[in-house]
């Protein structure tokens, strides 16, 4: 006994003791809501804010002290940022402040609408040539052809066609996007067909459409919003190059693109011109960017690890 | 490996026949009676019709898409609306700057990229990865023709370190050539490199958790050649992959940087064209762009047979 003791006794001079544990361990807090949302997608959470808070500024642009953007004041014009003219006037002496926060409407509802829209029909294009092979082999060669035309230059060509307006960028963003969404649905159909549920609904008597409905549908939604989130980002992009080279949204209209395009052949003079409006554009696309990575690695993990 | 090669390029076929079949419907439908346009302001209708039945305007949609295709196959892209001169011909005067530009800004956003791409998977993680994925991120968001204004001031406006604006041909020299295009290409690149470094990122963490990994560690090989001989080569075949399709963001990109740099390219050209509409201009240009695309893709496709011997089907 008093041996043993010794022994141990010697151990302890020999090895450092453990720390001594607390008789509680502290409790392992599990957040909920809106702040354990936050905790666990930081990412996807800044882009929502930025977001939120980016179409609060669009809804709510005459409650933030701006004027008319589209006022012409020839008398003011080129003036720099200051107390009176925040971001500065433009070649017309336009309140560059008023027309970004007004530019916010164009570019958000340009970025939302070619996102649903793209969205829709490539889920539409994409389900019927995963599911009906006679189809397949054509669909997907002319989705091949479109989109071996680069996307800005469809949408480039597109407009050239047609008189500008804000639904004509919508369509054409739409339809240079539209093959891109149209395979990945199709891919995500071709791998979900082969599926033993699939197989066991077949077995049971399940009609086709109702199989796509039921089985098929609710499994593209995962990656179709994701996509849907870049595209939002991507369009919103394209937008602003098609007004900054002339071939989108009416000039008379204050997008973002459009702000910037007015600012050209100033900028090395009056470089705020292009730069309060570049700062809105590239945050608000950084915004829908994040959620998009924050959805992909929420709605697919093995992605997360590998992207 | 011929019959390999054989058919992917049998493969292209289809896709230049339907980009060939889309471009001409769109000049087909276009708006506009290029006829009228042709006649002029005092031409009377009549003499709008003649022009009209001798530049064989009015036969029916299929002839003249054979007639198209045959002239397009004898390298005839048609006429310029608005200059009179063979599009070919204004094509050819300016490929010089967009090509140089491309080039270079494929090279320098590979040699950027890819280093990047392993550095980030290597150290998975760290705060090295943490800042380049941001920088990605950042990369995505960023509209191109912002990064090369924000690069010309700093570097041209305030430090004068390179020109601001213009294009020096290559024939007066290299230095004077590149100096020209390495701001445009760097504005240029910036999405590209975040593209192909996120890609190579990806693959290397995929290629870097295999077993030869682990063996190439354990009989003590060097980090760097584990890295870039033995990793990075299995990777290849999709960083490549999206080297080509990436292309097409460098074509996008391409009118809107020369735009910015005032490089008289065919990015300005097709602003012209489309700000006269000038419809067999932009038909021309959109087909060269994209025979472009998929002749790089082509190329991609029979580049893998050297990265990786085992497709051959």
């Amino acid at each position: 006994m008093t041996a043993s003791l010794s022994v141990a006794a010697q151990a302890a001079a020999h090895y450092p003791a453990a720390p001594e544990l607390p008789d509680i361990l502290p409790p392992v807090r599990i957040r909920r809501g809106l702040v354990g949302f936050m905790w666990r997608h930081p990412t996807m959470a800044l882009g929502m804010s930025i977001l939120a808070l980016m179409v609060c500024i669009a809804v709510f642009a005459p409650l933030f002290w701006t004027v008319d953007p589209t006022a012409l004041a020839l008398a003011k014009r080129t003036r720099e940022p200051s107390a009176e003219f925040w971001f500065g006037t433009d070649a017309f002496g336009r309140d560059i402040y008023s027309r970004v926060l007004y530019g916010a409407r164009i570019s958000l509802l340009v970025g939302f609408a070619v996102a649903v829209l793209a969205s829709l029909v490539g889920l539409a294009i994409g389900l019927v040539s995963g599911y009906m092979r006679a189809l397949d082999g054509v669909i997907m060669r002319v989705m091949d052809g479109l989109m071996s035309i680069p996307p800005i230059l469809l949408a480039i060509t597109l407009m050239a066609l047609t008189r500008a307006s804000v639904q004509n960028v919508i369509l054409a963003i739409t339809i240079a996007e539209i093959p891109r969404v149209s395979r990945l649905v199709r891919g995500v159909v071709l791998s979900l067909r082969e599926q033993p549920y699939v197989d066991a609904a077949i077995a049971a008597g399940t009609t086709t459409p109702m199989i796509i409905l039921r089985h098929i549908l609710p499994n593209t939604v995962a990656p179709l919003t994701v996509q849907a989130t870049y595209i939002c980002g991507s369009a919103m992009i394209i937008e602003s190059i098609l007004s900054f080279i002339g071939a989108g949204t009416p000039p008379i209209i204050p997008s973002w693109g459009n702000i910037m395009a007015d600012g050209r052949t100033l900028w090395q003079v009056k470089p705020y011109i292009i730069f309060f409006p570049a700062i809105f554009l590239s945050v608000t696309v950084l915004a829908v960017n994040l959620m998009g990575d924050g959805l992909r690695d929420a709605l697919d993990p093995r992605m997360a690890k590998r992207l | 490996m011929f019959s390999y090669i054989l058919r992917r390029v049998l493969a292209t076929v289809p896709v230049m026949a339907i980009v060939a079949l889309f471009v001409f419907s769109l000049l087909y439908i276009a708006p506009g009676d290029p006829a009228a346009v042709i006649a002029g302001d005092q031409a009377s209708p009549e003499d709008v019709e003649k022009i009209r039945r001798s530049l064989g305007l009015d036969r029916p949609f299929l002839v003249r898409f054979t007639e198209w295709t045959w002239q397009l196959l004898h390298g005839d892209l048609g006429t310029s609306m608005f200059t009179g001169l063979p599009v070919t011909e204004l094509i050819g005067q300016r490929i010089e700057p967009t090509l140089s530009l491309m080039v270079v800004t494929l090279l320098f956003a590979v040699v950027a990229a890819v280093p990047m791409g392993v550095l980030a998977a290597w150290k998975v993680g760290s705060w090295l990865d943490r800042l380049l994925m941001a920088l990605s991120v950042i990369g995505f968001s960023v509209p191109v023709f912002v990064v090369g204004y924000l690069l010309a001031y700093w570097f041209a406006l305030v430090l004068d370190w390179l020109p601001v604006q213009g294009y020096t041909p290559l024939a007066k020299g290299f230095w004077p050539w590149l100096e020209n295009l390495i701001l445009p290409a760097i504005a240029l690149g910036f999405v590209y490199i975040a593209l192909i470094a996120r890609i190579t990122r990806a693959t290397m963490l995929e290629v870097l958790s295999q077993d030869y990994i682990r063996t190439a560690r354990a009989k003590g090989l060097g980090e760097r050649s584990i890295l870039f001989l033995h990793a990075l080569k299995n990777a290849a075949v999709p960083i490549v992959t999206v080297i080509g399709i990436g292309v097409a963001l460098l074509i996008g990109g391409a009118v809107v940087t020369e735009s910015v740099f005032a490089i008289p390219g065919l990015g300005r050209l097709t602003i012209d064209a489309i700000v006269r509409r000038d419809y067999p201009l932009i038909q021309g240009i959109v087909l060269m762009f994209s025979f472009l695309y998929v002749l790089v893709n082509l190329a991609i496709d029979i580049v893998y047979m050297a990265l990786d011997p085992r497709i051959r089907y």
